[in-house]
């Protein structure tokens, strides 16, 4: 075999690749490997405890009327995704800056050609990832085990020996009480909260000084985001807070701005309970999300580009 | 004249302390050029300042005063970087990811893709030694071959500079002398080379230039050989040579006296570190 021959004076790589001040390859690369980061820290364990707890309600709901069953199986399992998802959100972004800092690799990334904003990104793309394929999983087997209770009461309904009539008004309710296709939606919204406070979590791990701190912000955020609107909108009803009085241009509307306005977020609730929610409503949550998250990762970014690394 | 690998100009960094008045000064007003193609060496105590002055240099953190760049560019300027392929004072990897993954990310940071990335990977996990260990994960990987991956994954962009943190800290005596060895390939192949460490015998091995820090401050700069040849003296070698004939020349030398006078006769000694190698390099099963 002739040997290789060296090519004379090759270009090196650092000058054939031209570097470009924003690169959707670069995010990408961080992204997917912040994705595989947590993926092979088994996160997704979690998804065990939501299929036992779709299987035990569905079990625990048999002998409810099938529109009951429905409703409860709804309940939970719609319930559960939320909290699960804004969970996963918070515990899984809270440690993913300290941790790269605390083991050098951020150095070796920044080393690199990567601008800190595409870092940042990259980092919060990888939760949305993480937080999409969560939230897949959970609606099939939610999907699942709804088609499968459909499936077992149209068997009781066809067996049941009434008139023709009568099964097929029993029947045409079933499918109604068990297939809205307002799930989509609600569904939807669970995933932009969740993204939400993601970009939250990884505002808070720029400035905070251990994951504990950011963890506690997050976790208050969700409290303080939950419950300031309602306040603000309890004492506006009762006349007790002024619109634009000192007292809420000075406290609560900043408060608000700095922690998300989760309650918007409540129209799952609606969703699940069967109500009809206006389309542009849900377009108008998910767009409130999204705002949250670019406004959270420019004011990381902030930090971020200030922070002694 | 040509632009210099490394530029350092005036440069002070200033931290201050938490919940102190005081500041720390970690590096005051230090300048200093590296050309390109040399090997420089950074010396001195834990603390003086050596890694602060490398990060500055890599623009990872911004100084309180002075400049330095990367072949010309304010390393402050992300396209800097492209030049320049770092290791950090002990690195730890993204330890779920193998060897082969770990490549294949930072190669995808710098823009390589497709089967150019496919090669650099295997390139550098043949260069460094770890093509055994490429599916493997880094949690598994020893300090030495931790401090290997590192340095494969500084090159992955072919840089024209390297800068290495103590990249032989913690690493046994083969594993040391088999980075040593490459950062001399390096040298060979006309890259810039900056590193500091703390074993000194390597760092004379292998430096062309060097600067001593001290609190901060550049207490000595130079060509190694200046700093450190004793000018008045001359070493001469023999082999074989017969007690009758060592007698002969120290009469002679005698007669020269006092112009010139013998300073020591001795037996010229192996480093322990090649000793040390000789004799383990039979059970070559690491790692
Ligand atoms: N981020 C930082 N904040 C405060 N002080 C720091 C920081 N980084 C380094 N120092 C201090 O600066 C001095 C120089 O540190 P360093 O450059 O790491 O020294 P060396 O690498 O020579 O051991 C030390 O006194 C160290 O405590
Ligand atoms: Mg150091």
């Amino acid at each position: 075999m002739p040997a290789a021959v060296e090519s004379p004076s090759a270009t090196p790589l650092a000058r054939k690749v031209k570097h470009r001040f924003f690169s959707p390859a670069r995010v990408w690369a961080l992204a997917t490997n912040t994705l595989t980061e947590l993926v092979r820290l088994k996160v997704f364990y979690f998804l065990l405890i939501f299929a036992l707890l779709q299987i035990g309600s569905s079990l625990l709901f048999v002998r409810f009327t099938f529109q009951g069953q429905f409703q409860m199986l709804k309940d939970t399992s719609l319930g559960a995704m939320s909290i699960f998802t804004s969970m996963l959100a918070i515990l899984a972004t809270a440690n993913l800056l300290p941790k790269d800092v605390e083991d050098r690799t951020l150095y070796t990334i920044l080393a690199k050609p990567v601008p800190r904003f595409e870092y940042l990104t990259g980092k919060l793309l990888g939760v949305f990832l993480l937080l999409l394929i969560s939230i897949l999983v959970m609606g099939a087997m939610f999907a699942v085990v709804l088609w499968w209770r459909v499936h077992v009461v149209a068997g009781e309904i066809l067996s049941g020996g009434e008139p023709p009539d009568a099964v097929n008004q029993n029947l045409s309710e079933l499918y109604a009480s068990a297939y809205d296709p307002a799930l989509w939606a609600g569904g939807l919204i669970i995933y932009t909260k969740a993204a939400l406070l993601a970009s939250l979590t990884l505002f808070v791990s720029t400035f905070a000084t251990s994951s504990i701190f950011t963890i506690s912000v997050s976790v208050a955020g969700v409290f303080i985001g939950q419950l300031l609107g309602t306040a603000r909108d309890y004492w506006q009803t009762t006349g007790t807070l002024a619109p634009n009085s000192l007292l809420d241009v000075a406290f609560f509307k900043p408060v608000v701005l700095i922690f998300p306005d989760l309650q918007a977020f409540n129209l799952v609730e609606e969703i699940i309970a069967g109500a009809h929610v206006a389309p542009w409503l849900v377009a108008k949550t998910i767009g409130l999300g999204v705002t949250y998250v670019l406004v959270y990762l420019f004011a990381g970014y902030f930090m971020f580009a200030k922070r002694e690394i | 004249m040509t632009t210099p690998a490394i530029a350092i100009r005036n440069l002070t960094k200033v931290f201050p302390i938490p919940f102190k008045r005081e500041r720390l000064v970690a590096v005051r007003d230090l300048s200093l050029e590296v050309a390109p193609g040399q090997v420089y060496g950074l010396l001195g105590p834990n603390g003086s300042g050596k890694s602060t002055t490398m990060k500055i240099v890599l623009g990872l953190v911004p100084p309180t005063a002075g400049s330095t760049e990367i072949f010309g560019r304010d390393s402050q300027e992300v396209d800097s970087h492209e030049e320049v392929g770092f290791l950090p004072e002990n690195p730890y990897f993204y330890k779920y990811l193998t060897g082969a993954e770990t490549l294949r990310f930072y190669g995808k940071l710098c823009g390589l893709s497709g089967s150019t990335l496919r090669d650099k990977t295997d390139e550098l996990l043949k260069l460094v030694g770890l093509e055994h260990a490429r599916d493997r994960r880094l949690g598994g990987y020893s300090k030495g071959m931790l401090q290997r991956i590192g340095l494969a994954q500084a090159l992955v962009q072919e840089p024209r500079l390297l800068v290495l943190d103590e990249p032989t800290a913690g690493v046994d005596p083969q594993g040391s002398a088999e980075i040593r060895d490459l950062i001399v390939s390096f040298k060979e192949r006309g890259m810039t080379v900056l590193l500091c460490s703390h074993l000194l015998g390597q760092v004379q091995e292998i430096c062309d230039r060097i600067g001593i820090l001290a609190h901060g401050v550049l207490v000595r700069e130079g060509r190694l050989e200046d700093l450190i040849s004793i000018e008045d003296q001359t070493e001469i070698i023999f082999r074989d040579a017969s007690p009758e004939l060592l007698a002969e020349i120290q009469a002679l030398v005698a007669r020269s006296y006092p112009k010139t006078s013998l300073v020591e006769t001795r037996k010229p000694r192996t480093t322990l570190e090649r000793y040390f190698l000789d004799v383990t390099s039979g059970s070559a099963s690491r790692d």
